[in-house]
């Protein structure tokens, strides 16, 4: 017993350590290999407690050699399966000779690059939103009228044909709708961005995640409209509304996050991939249809993949909380939103990342 | 007199393109490890321009001029060697490219001029100056998409003639627009260079242009540095070069 509770610690640092090594395939210096192992171990340990204290442990209490078996197995296989995660992509980077100092200076690098061209970005995403308004006949009002159409027909066709309704559906819908349409239009404008603006990135050196930036604040600005729609039905279906509304502006922070992560990846790969977005296509179908933007997931879904589904997938996560604190009263789940934060976070990351690597090449691409 | 400072200094620039641009998914699975060509547009270029002069670069088709007036304006960088502007503000005028389609022209206007360095409240001083120049008329309220290809170019050199940055790079644009615009631009070019501070690399297969307008001349061969010396020199044995080829062709 007391070997085990030691055990639970280490079996998944010493296996992650070994795959890294493994992967990394050069012997690594005894130093820096003893380095690698610390930090390994402190990083599972921390996320499994962290994640275990998300699913209800009083950390405080808890003891190692009082806790049950199957917790010690669930916890040695959860911090196994993350490690080998976590040494895979980070092994992978390692191995494309990427180094701390170059990711430090990329860093550096982001916050100088954010703050020269915001203005930029933001006068582009205005100007983005002017031209719209006066090349079509309807002019702004189509950002009320595409989605209030939408909402009308999937209220009828789920609310009426698939009896899947709920409690104030078409607002609901609409909810569901607005988030989802950003999430879907920033990744799918993100695939073809480059090529999209080949005049301005062939003339001129800019950030290429910059463009992204400058598209999600146009989308941004359209679903804000949306949202004001919603404001309105709000009054009119007599909604009872608490403090907790709040909460939709870090959802909405998040939902921008993610995205922007999510599609700076997907920019990279764009460039050089020509018939990527069959695939974000297909993708992203499957992916609405379990979204739930057109029913509550958690419980249309038998259990337990139905809530399962809800967590694990941002954008459903998002929308559910959404329709919580909007719609019914609720509180935010505001640890698992923290979480997706760091994620989304991540993501940008990589993306900004991958893109400031290997730009240069871009202009030659296109 | 007092030696001038460089504004441009290339050391042994080297641009690579891949020859296999695109992939497609199928291709990925079914060819693994498919080697990249490399096509080395340019080789081992060094040479520096100093601070008020002009340079002309010239050279047949393909022989790297382009790619390397884009490498000096920022768009990529070289794969080796390095080109330092010594911290000069950098402009490329080249045909037919740098404006959002859907935009309108003045909102063009600002927006490259955002790109270029400069702000909006300076942007927006000097817009009216821009639009004068260009002589589009209306238009300039219209989306670029359009423009004749002419108000395209005419608007694409006004925007950099009129903000002015130290280094200008000028690629092909000066033989654009109709007759009277082209004599214009040319005024304005040689106005723009005669201030002693600016300095100007021109890419043009026009030996006359080259000829009126610069200090020196750089003759570009298959991405190697051909000649480098002279305006009348060089024009004369590339005039020469030419008309042997075309011989032995014809």
């Amino acid at each position: 017993m007391f070997f085990i509770s030691i055990a639970m610690f280490f079996i998944a640092p010493l296996t992650t350590w070994r795959i890294h090594a493994m992967l990394r395939g050069k012997s690594i210096k005894d130093k820096k290999s003893i380095q690698i192992m610390v930090v390994y171990f402190i990083l599972l340990n921390v996320v499994t407690f962290a994640v275990s204290s998300y699913r209800g442990i009083d950390m405080l209490k808890w003891n190692p050699f009082t806790t049950t078996m199957s917790y010690r197995i669930k916890y040695i296989l959860f911090s196994t399966v993350l490690g080998t995660v976590i040494a895979c992509v980070l092994c992978w980077y390692l191995n494309k000779g990427i180094t701390v100092t170059e990711v430090k200076r990329y860093f550096g690098r982001f916050f100088h690059d954010m703050r020269k061209y915001f203005p930029y970005a933001v006068r582009s995403a205005k100007a983005d939103l002017r031209a719209e308004v006066t090349n079509s006949f309807l002019d702004w009002l189509w950002w009320l009228i595409e989605p209030v159409c939408m909402m009308l027909i999937y209220t009828v066709m789920f609310g009426v044909v698939f009896d899947a309704a709920e409690l104030y559906f078409p607002i609901f819908i609409f909810i569901g709708i607005t988030m989802w349409s950003f999430f879907t239009r920033g990744v799918t404008s993100s695939v073809d961005m480059v090529r999209a603006n080949r005049g301005v990135v062939t003339r001129i050196y800019l950030p290429k995640y910059i463009l992204l930036v400058s598209k999600l604040m146009v989308n941004a600005f359209k679903m804000l409209v949306s949202f004001a729609v919603i404001a309105g039905m709000l009054v009119i279906f007599r909604v009872r509304i608490t403090g907790s509304v709040l909460g939709l502006l870090p959802i909405l922070l998040v939902l921008f996050l993610f995205t922007f992560g999510v599609g700076s990846i997907l920019m990279h790969y764009g460039v050089y991939v020509n018939d990527l977005s069959y695939i974000t296509g297909i993708l992203l179908t499957m992916m609405m249809y379990l979204t739930g933007t057109f029913y509550d997931i958690a419980k249309r879904i038998p259990e337990p993949f139905g809530l399962l589904l809800e967590r694990g997938n941002p954008v459903a996560f998002l929308i559910a909380e959404m329709r919580k604190v909007v719609l019914y009263e609720g509180t935010l789940d505001w640890k698992l939103l923290l979480l997706w934060g760091v994620i989304s976070v991540l993501l940008i990351g990589i993306g900004v990342f991958t893109i400031y690597r290997n730009e240069n090449s871009y202009v030659k691409v296109i | 007199m007092k030696e001038k400072k460089n504004a441009i200094e290339l050391e042994d620039v080297c641009i690579h393109y891949s020859i296999m641009n695109h992939t497609s998914i199928r291709k990925t699975f079914l060819h693994k490890k498919k080697r990249n060509e490399v096509f080395e547009a340019v080789k081992h270029v060094t040479f520096s321009v100093r601070e008020g002069d002009i340079l002309g670069i010239i050279g047949k088709n393909g022989s790297g001029k382009s790619t390397l007036l884009k490498s000096i304006a920022g768009v990529f960088s070289p794969n080796c060697g390095t080109i330092d502007l010594k911290g000069h503000s950098v402009s490329l005028m080249s045909l037919g490219v740098g404006f959002k389609d859907l935009l309108s022209g003045r909102e063009n206007i600002i927006l490259s001029g955002m790109l270029l360095g400069f702000s909006e409240q300076e942007i927006e001083a000097k817009s009216q100056a821009i639009i004068d120049f260009a002589e589009i008329g209306d238009f300039i309220d219209r989306p670029v998409r359009t423009y004749s290809s002419g108000m395209y170019s005419k608007l694409a050199f006004s925007i950099t003639a009129m903000l002015e940055t130290d280094i200008m790079l000028v690629d092909e644009v000066l033989s654009v627009g109709d007759e009277q615009f082209k004599q214009k631009s040319l005024n304005k070019m040689k106005e723009l260079i005669t201030d002693k501070k600016r300095t100007v690399i021109i890419v043009s297969h026009s030996i006359s242009t080259l000829k009126e307008l610069c200090d020196q001349v750089l003759w570009l061969h298959d991405g190697e540095i051909r000649m480098l010396g002279k305006t009348d020199e060089v024009l004369k044995q590339y005039a020469e070069y030419m008309a042997f080829t075309e011989m032995r062709q014809g």
